[in-house]
């Protein structure tokens, strides 16, 4: 396969996925709205899309299975088939298998093994049933009667040439069709031994529409094509037209049947066909003699063009209304999507070199700065203005809407809730909130992993649930919303809510809470989170929910992001993930500690204040900060960092929040904004606590950023067992 | 310069692998993705051809050849439908409305190239 | 306008400039037709026709046709290359009787 080929065929594999991607969200809401033509309409589309380029490239075994699911839609959208829940699971599965088909037969040119080709059977039998079989037959006989010609009697000509004979329809110009384009291609397949163009029919100059066509050509051509090839070259002017093809060796009576037919003088056309030498003069004069008035053995020797012509006249007004009844539900269906397909290689790249850019736009700042060259300077913050401007809007290339994996769950939903014999209902908010596709390819697995968790065991068994007075219908809700510079993506059950008592026995079981300490309700849940935490037995009615949860917890750490539940018994659970907008550029604040700077990302920071000699006295005691009345726990960040040095003479607090806990960081120096490119930090570093990564500053040096969400948790932690400790104590 | 296609079709890889068959055999291609988008492509340049899908959003290949039917410029352009066997009717109706030649969908790119080959020569 | 028409010793001479498709065929005809109403010698110079389809081989038929009725003669000259092609695929040259000459560039063409 050609390069160019092969790119094409990736295109098809990435189009492909994306429509059966829609054929299933489709399916899915025909469920609840069964007769939505729009949507009908959309899943035919897939199918008939989805068969039509595979033909291109040759993947027989998608277009033969796609062909019938696209047949059954096209009856569902004529109104011939029903939609009823049987169909839309034959389809949905049907669509399972048309995606492996893809992966399979395009992506990896192999072929179906036999459990797949099994399955497809089973598909086939079922789909069959919605199938039309009367159709198969009207096919076939419209296949017949377009095989003209044999018939007996009389005696065979003697030119090996064939002859053709053709009278264009007055249509054909305005139809596109120049008839000497036809005669161009005829010449590409054999030689024009002769022509000669016939146009008795051009009336007079007053009569003549110089856009219809009078004229007509006696050809005797040569070729070694056969009879098919050689008419489907008139295949698309047969509308009005007369043509008729006669073999090399023909039967001297089709000969005379077309003189007869002709509209020109038997004598004129005899003259043709002596003078070109596809009749000889005895021929001619011994078939136009035989007057014979049964020169028409059966229908099978009509020209196709007469046959064309009546079926035509027939079936007009039938179209018309098909016709008129397609055009309304079509023209309601307009919606704009101009989508440009970029690979996202090259958005990572472009990214990457805004990246670079920001980096180089923060060393001319710099420099700018030192050399206090006003226009220089002001120059400079023209510059990074405009370089602010582009990275906000490279990155927003690369966002895309929840949506897309939020409705993954509705099959997710559904399946689920079947195999475990729950009513479960999938509430959707929040699709339009974008974020970074690289950060909505990682959260797949969390989020399938919580949406298995919560319908398993979160929403109760439909008796227990209306034991309890609730609905028998479960609800589950996915919700995203955008919150300081972080999605929020919440997965919200009304099922019975967690054990708390069970929870917090088990956590001081295993020693992850001292026996005699009891945490607020929000932090005991989230020990579910702990690596480990949960066993059946652990939270009984709950049973699996701690399972695998710390690998949640993990793979959303790994996304810098944060994740926490909240329940309330018999009530439900809410799990939120908060993540990053993006992982590649932030704006930041820049600290100085010592001779260390460290970043702040902007979004979380809430207030700076300075730290007061009295505060700092305080602070040596107890762990928390006075912010005006209210409790402010804090790190020193020289402390935690160990960074070398004395204190400096006076030092500052950033406040910071995250996830609605405000924590004081303590820093010496306060050094501005700074857009900052997130450089990963290297495995050997993948145990700093505090630390989410680095980045490069203007001068060159490396600032590391700050981990806020885990040092606001230690700050916090710290704090209350400084408060529990003291209740010991007391 | 080879005479000028306008491709039509809302399928990105039909578009693709037609107009490679196309250029290989001395054709320019123009791309459309909708009817609406290609009535756009006809803009006064040269188009000696016009391929159209049937089955398309925004509008459909038969509402775009009534409109090709309106433009003064384009109104005796050839076009081509793909339909497929299953839409015998709608070949009509493409038919009725100005569309006199077809491939029927499923195709090869040689199938397209002799259809497009009897209506002009690159 | 295509065509533009000369006066000379009492010849008309036509010269025809750009496309002969079916386009322009209906105003080709109006205009040439009221060209051909005047009785005289005339002459269809071709060598500016730069595309020749079916309709525009037809408008050049009626001309010919339309001059033999008048009993006046009609000459063809210059035949560009789009118009040469048609006539020779259509084996009409000798139908309209001229002499075709063909120029060195022209002839490369093919």
């Amino acid at each position: 396969m050609s390069l160019d080929l092969d790119q094409a065929l990736q295109t098809y594999i990435a189009e492909a996925r994306e429509l059966l991607q829609d054929m299933e969200d489709s399916l899915l809401r025909l469920e609840s709205d069964p007769n939505d033509a729009d949507t009908i309409g959309a899943i035919f589309r897939a199918a008939h899309t989805i068969k039509g380029s595979a033909g291109l490239f040759g993947l027989d075994p998608i277009v033969s299975f796609t062909h019938i699911v696209e047949d059954v839609l096209d009856r569902v959208r004529d109104g011939d088939v029903v939609i009823e829940p049987n169909l839309i699971a034959v389809l949905l599965e049907s669509g399972d298998h048309m995606l492996h088909l893809v992966n399979v037969v395009a992506a990896q040119g192999e072929k179906l093994d036999a459990d797949a080709i099994k399955r497809e059977g089973g598909l086939r039998i079922r789909l069959q049933a919605y199938q039309d079989n009367s159709s198969e037959v009207s096919h076939a006989i419209q296949v017949e009667a377009e095989i003209p010609l044999q018939s007996s009697g009389g005696g065979l000509v003697e030119t090996d040439n064939w002859h053709i004979s053709l009278r264009f329809g007055q249509n054909v110009m305005r139809d596109g069709m120049d008839p000497l384009s036809f005669l161009r291609y005829l010449s590409t397949l054999g030689e024009i031994v002769s022509i000669t163009t016939m146009f008795d029919a051009l009336p007079i100059a007053d009569e003549m529409d110089a856009e219809s066509c009078y004229l007509g050509f006696e050809i005797d051509f040569k070729s070694e094509a056969d009879k098919a090839t050689i008419a489907g070259v008139f295949e698309f002017a047969r509308e009005g037209s007369l043509i008729h093809i006669l073999p090399p060796h023909s039967k001297l009576t089709e000969y005379v049947e077309l003189i007869r037919s002709l509209p020109e003088s038997e004598t004129r056309l005899g003259e043709i066909l002596v003078t070109t030498g596809a009749l000889t003069q005895q021929e001619l004069e011994a078939g136009l003699s035989e007057q014979q008035t049964s020169a028409r053995p059966d229908g099978s020797t009509t020209p196709l063009g007469e046959i064309l012509v009546e079926q035509r006249s027939v079936e007009h007004e039938v179209v018309q209304a098909a016709l008129d009844k397609q055009t309304q539900s079509k023209d309601s269906k307009s919606k704009e999507n101009r989508y440009i397909r970029v690979q996202a290689d090259k958005l990572d790249e472009l990214i990457n070199m805004v990246g670079e850019l920001v980096i180089a736009g923060a060393g001319v700042s710099l420099l700018a700065q030192r050399v206090s060259d006003n226009p220089l300077q002001e120059a400079a913050s023209v510059m990074s203005g405009l370089v602010e401007e582009i990275r906000d809007g490279a990155l927003r290339l690369r966002m895309v809407p929840i949506g897309e994996t939020f409705n993954r769950f509705q099959r997710v939903v559904r399946d689920v809730g079947r195999e475990l014999g729950k009513d479960i209902e999938l509430v959707i908010t929040g699709a339009d909130t974008e974020l970074d596709k690289t950060v909505v390819e990682k959260i797949g697995d969390p989020l399938m992993h919580l949406v298995r968790n919560a319908m398993d065991h979160g929403i109760e068994s439909a008796a227990i649930r209306q034991a309890t007075g609730k609905s028998v219908k479960g609800t589950l809700r996915l919700n995203a919303y955008h919150d300081s510079g972080s999605i929020v993506i919440e997965i919200v059950d009304d099922g019975g809510g967690l054990n708390r008592d069970r929870i917090l026995q088990k956590a001081r079981d295993r020693g992850l809470i001292a026996p005699n300490v009891t945490p607020p309700d929000q932090e005991i849940y989230n020990m579910i989170f702990e690596a480990g935490f949960s066993t059946a037995e652990a939270i009984t009615n709950l049973s699996g929910r701690g399972v695998g949860m710390d690998v949640v917890k993990r793979n959303i750490t790994a996304l810098r992001g944060t994740v926490s539940l909240d329940s309330a018994v018999g009530q439900g659970t809410t799990v939120s993930i908060r993540l990053p907008l993006t992982l590649a550029i932030i704006d930041g604040f820049l600290v100085g500690v010592g001779k260390s700077s460290y970043i702040v990302p902007l979004d979380m920071v809430h207030e700076c204040i300075e730290l007061t000699e009295n505060d700092r006295q305080a602070a040596s005691e107890r762990s928390y900060l006075n912010l005006r009345g209210e409790v402010l726990p804090f790190v020193m960040l020289r402390d935690h960092f160990e960074v070398e040095g004395s204190g400096a003479r006076r030092a500052n607090v950033v406040v910071v929040s995250c996830a609605g806990q405000k924590a004081g960081l303590v820093v010496d120096e306060l050094m501005g904004e700074f857009q900052t490119v997130i450089k990963p930090l290297g495995k050997i570093f993948s145990t700093l606590r505090g630390i989410s990564g680095s980045t490069i500053l203007g001068s060159g040096e490396v600032a590391l950023i700050l981990d806020v969400p885990s040092l606001v948790q230690q700050a916090v932690n710290r704090e209350s067992q400084h408060v529990s400790t003291r209740q010991v104590i007391h | 310069m080879g005479k000028a296609i306008l491709i039509v079709d809302d399928s990105a890889s039909v578009r693709q692998v037609v107009g490679i068959a196309l250029k290989g055999a001395g054709y320019d291609v123009i791309e459309g993705c909708d009817g609406k988008d290609a009535l756009t492509k006809l803009n006064g340049q040269k188009i000696h051809l016009i391929i159209s899908d049937v089955n398309m959003p925004n509008m459909d290949g038969i509402t775009f050849v009534k409109e090709v039917k309106k433009l003064a410029n384009y109104k005796f352009t050839p076009i081509i439908m793909l339909t497929t066997e299953s839409q015998e009717g709608k070949k009509q109706e493409g038919q009725a409305a100005g569309a006199k030649a077809w491939v029927v969908k499923p195709f090869q790119p040689a199938q397209m190239l002799t259809a497009v080959s009897k209506l002009i020569l690159p | 306008m295509p065509i533009s028409a000369t006066n000379k010793n009492g010849q008309s001479l036509l010269h025809i400039d750009g496309d002969m498709t079916i386009y322009t065929a209906a105003d080709m005809k109006s205009e040439l037709m009221t060209h051909m109403a005047q009785p005289c010698e005339r002459e269809i110079d071709l060598s500016e026709v730069s595309e020749m389809d079916s309709a525009g081989l037809q408008i050049l038929i009626l001309a010919k046709r339309e001059a033999e009725k008048h009993g006046t003669s009609l000459r063809l000259t210059g035949h560009s290359r789009a118009v040469l092609d048609v006539l020779d695929m259509c084996n009409l040259a000798s139908y309209f009787g001229d002499p075709v000459v063909l120029s060195c560039n022209e002839n490369k063409g093919q």
